[in-house]
């Protein structure tokens, strides 16, 4: 059943009796509630520059590239940059040899448009961008905030909380009983063989 | 052509002046109706203040809520005549929809009400589901109800700390500060980030919400009932507090419909118009609750109202945790939603959908229009949208809450004492990045 209009109101919920009227009793009635609260209450901040706070796996602190044996897992293709509302990520692509093909020549976020909103890592189809944990980015000026491929390229092994909790979380596999085996995710069609026998040997 | 005339840029960059005097010739001839209101025929008191003075206040002010400007004329304390100047927060944000995807658009709802982010994200998504006929799986639904009536537990008890700090009554703040400090952790738990959500995705939801999500809402649900007491205890009967709300800010059921007002500012007045109830959306058909309502109009009512509406968002989590079901958090249709992630590494077909949806993502029917409103904290908060088969929007009108609430706004401040004038702009509950737009 839906919500229903109801006029709740109590009787004698604006007329105050007499002891409520006098007006001492109300001001020590909140000086009282204020200084219970001083002594029932537990802390409720911390400090924070001294005390750091650690986010959970669910939070979208800053975008970064994942770094997998040396090299970035981004192929460059540009969706990231399409996706992204304030349009804060750019890069320039090659082809290179090798299974994957194609990789940044430069990858750029600026960090003062980027709104973490996690759209570059929901739509990356290699998951090579993902949120980070940091949070607290400062800068002395501009050109500071614009983060190249220096900065942005963080060990795969650094972010394997936010990596796993892709796994399990984000965008889950809905209604279909299809197993996706792991070889069709082939880079390349150059090397088929090589590709498939990497992956036996890894598996 | 001398060197300085060439320099002289006042007549270019006059839009200030100009627009103050504007302001200042609309206040002047601004036909309030305060004579016959407060001064009838046979009242020949003189006022001994009988001074004119035009004052402004505002756009920064801290009573103010944001960036409004209110040019009053006041006769002594009296406000005679008000007239508000809105606009100082505007971004464009209904022409900056027409450049985006009805994807992309989804993070600026965020910056709207930024009171409860949480609630313009389901609008906007709700909005484009029902233009493109997307179905919305029912866990992702109920999900969304639970996170849209924290919301607005959230945004009004951050009405409630800074209308009572408006009053005089500082610790208030400090205490619903700290429950809303728990209902950002669960935000940030939930949807990865404590004020800009963007958690609402077209088709359903980015993630789940987990197990430490649930315990966390079920443990504020336990706590927060308890403290809402609390605070009735110290508030409903503390004289202070009642009078300075009694009174205030006076609205007729005509005068609130006439107005245009929504949500509490309208139930306060005795108008029962819920759009949870009227036109339901998501499950709110589904669960049970009260509409409190109150028939005074002014600003006690309204607080009344503000704080019997959290207790019943309360009750709806609790039915809505309750009846949660297991399943898909997010359309099956691959043409309309992204595709699991698993689908995306591993087929062609997911990857290619992946492609798709981030390029051109949903693309409604030519000519279909459609509006949504939903009840946000605020009051009805709807999304026009007008395709034209693109991925997007053609046309998007925004109608939000606050900004229909402010239009009532000059209209109570209109006859209202001085002092009590950050009290009524405190019992509407303007925020004005939704109100600029």
């Amino acid at each position: 059943m839906p919500g229903k209009p109801v006029n709740t109101a109590t009787k004698n919920e604006r007329k105050l009796n007499f002891w409520e009227r006098l007006y001492l009793p109300e001001v020590l009635k909140g000086l009282g509630w204020s200084i219970r609260k001083i002594w029932k209450e537990p802390s409720y901040t911390f400090q924070y520059p001294e005390e750091q706070w650690y986010p959970s796996d669910n939070y979208r602190g800053r975008p970064v590239l994942v770094q997998e044996e040396g090299k970035t897992r981004c192929v460059s293709c540009n969706l990231c940059a399409r996706a992204c509302p304030p349009m804060a990520i750019s890069m320039e692509s090659r082809e290179i040899d090798g299974p994957k093909e194609r990789e940044p020549v430069w990858f750029e976020i600026d960090m003062l448009r980027c709104i973490y909103c996690g759209f570059c890592e929901e739509v990356c189809p290699e998951e090579a961008i993902v949120m980070s944990k940091e949070y607290d980015l400062t800068f002395q000026d501009r050109e500071e905030a614009i983060f190249g491929l220096d900065r942005l390229l963080v060990p795969k092994e650094r972010l394997a909380d936010r990596l796993a909790f892709l796994r399990k979380q984000q965008n889950p596999q809905f209604g279909s009983t299809w197993e996706y085996p792991r070889e069709n995710n082939r880079h390349s069609l150059r090397d088929l063989t090589t590709d498939a026998e990497s992956i036996q040997t890894e598996q | 052509m001398s060197i300085i005339e060439q320099l002289d840029f006042s007549k270019t960059l006059s839009y200030w002046p100009r627009h103050n005097e504007a302001i200042y010739r609309r206040l002047e001839s601004k036909h309030a109706w305060l004579e016959e209101r407060h001064h009838p025929d046979d009242d020949e008191a003189v006022d001994p203040l009988d001074n004119e003075m035009i004052l402004n206040i505002g756009p920064q002010h801290p009573a103010t809520h944001g960036v409004i400007r209110c040019v009053v004329k006041l006769d002594g304390e009296t406000i005679k005549k008000c007239v508000l100047d809105i606009g100082y927060l505007h971004r464009g944000l209904e022409k900056l929809a027409e450049s985006k995807t009805y994807q992309e658009f989804m993070p600026y709802t965020d910056r709207m009400d930024y009171l409860s982010p949480y609630s313009n994200n389901v609008a906007w998504c709700l909005a484009v589901e029902k233009l493109a006929a997307i179905e919305v799986p029912e866990r992702a639904q109920w999900i969304r109800m639970i996170m849209s009536e924290l919301a607005r537990i959230s945004s009004h008890l951050l009405w409630m700390g800074v209308s009572l700090m408006d009053a005089g009554a500082v610790s208030v703040f400090l205490w619903t500060f700290q429950f809303r400090e728990d209902l950002y952790n669960i935000f940030d738990e939930v949807t990865g980030a404590r004020l800009t959500v963007s958690h609402s995705r077209i088709g359903g939801l980015v993630t789940d919400l987990g197990e430490k999500g649930i315990e966390m809402i079920e443990d504020f649900i336990e706590r927060f009932p308890v403290a809402v007491g609390e605070w009735e205890k110290l508030l409903n009967r503390n004289r202070i507090w009642i009078d300075r709300v009694d009174g205030v800010g006076v609205l007729t059921a005509e005068e609130a419909v006439e107005l245009g007002m929504t949500g509490a500012n309208l139930r306060g007045s005795g108008v029962g118009h819920d759009i949870r109830r009227f036109e339901p959306y998501l499950k709110y058909d589904e669960v049970d609750f009260t509409i409190p309502i109150r028939t005074e109009g002014d600003a006690l009512a309204r607080y009344f109202v503000r704080m019997e509406e959290m207790k019943e968002a309360i009750i709806i989590i609790r039915q809505c945790l309750d009846r949660l079901p297991e399943g898909e958090i997010r359309s099956d249709d691959a043409k309309r939603s992204y595709p699991g992630k698993d689908e995306v590494y591993y087929s062609m077909e997911g990857l290619i959908h992946d492609f798709m949806v981030t390029d051109t993502g949903v693309c409604p029917p030519n000519g279909a229009e459609a509006y949504h409103a939903i009840e946000a904290p605020k009051g009805e908060l709807g999304f026009f949208l007008q395709s034209d088969g693109t991925g997007r929007p053609c046309r998007v009108r925004i109608n939000s809450p606050s900004f229909s609430n402010l239009q009532g706004l000059e209209s109570m401040l209109e006859g209202g004492m001085m002092g009590d004038m950050v009290v009524m702009i405190a019992t509407v509950d303007p925020v004005l990045g939704e109100a600029d737009k």
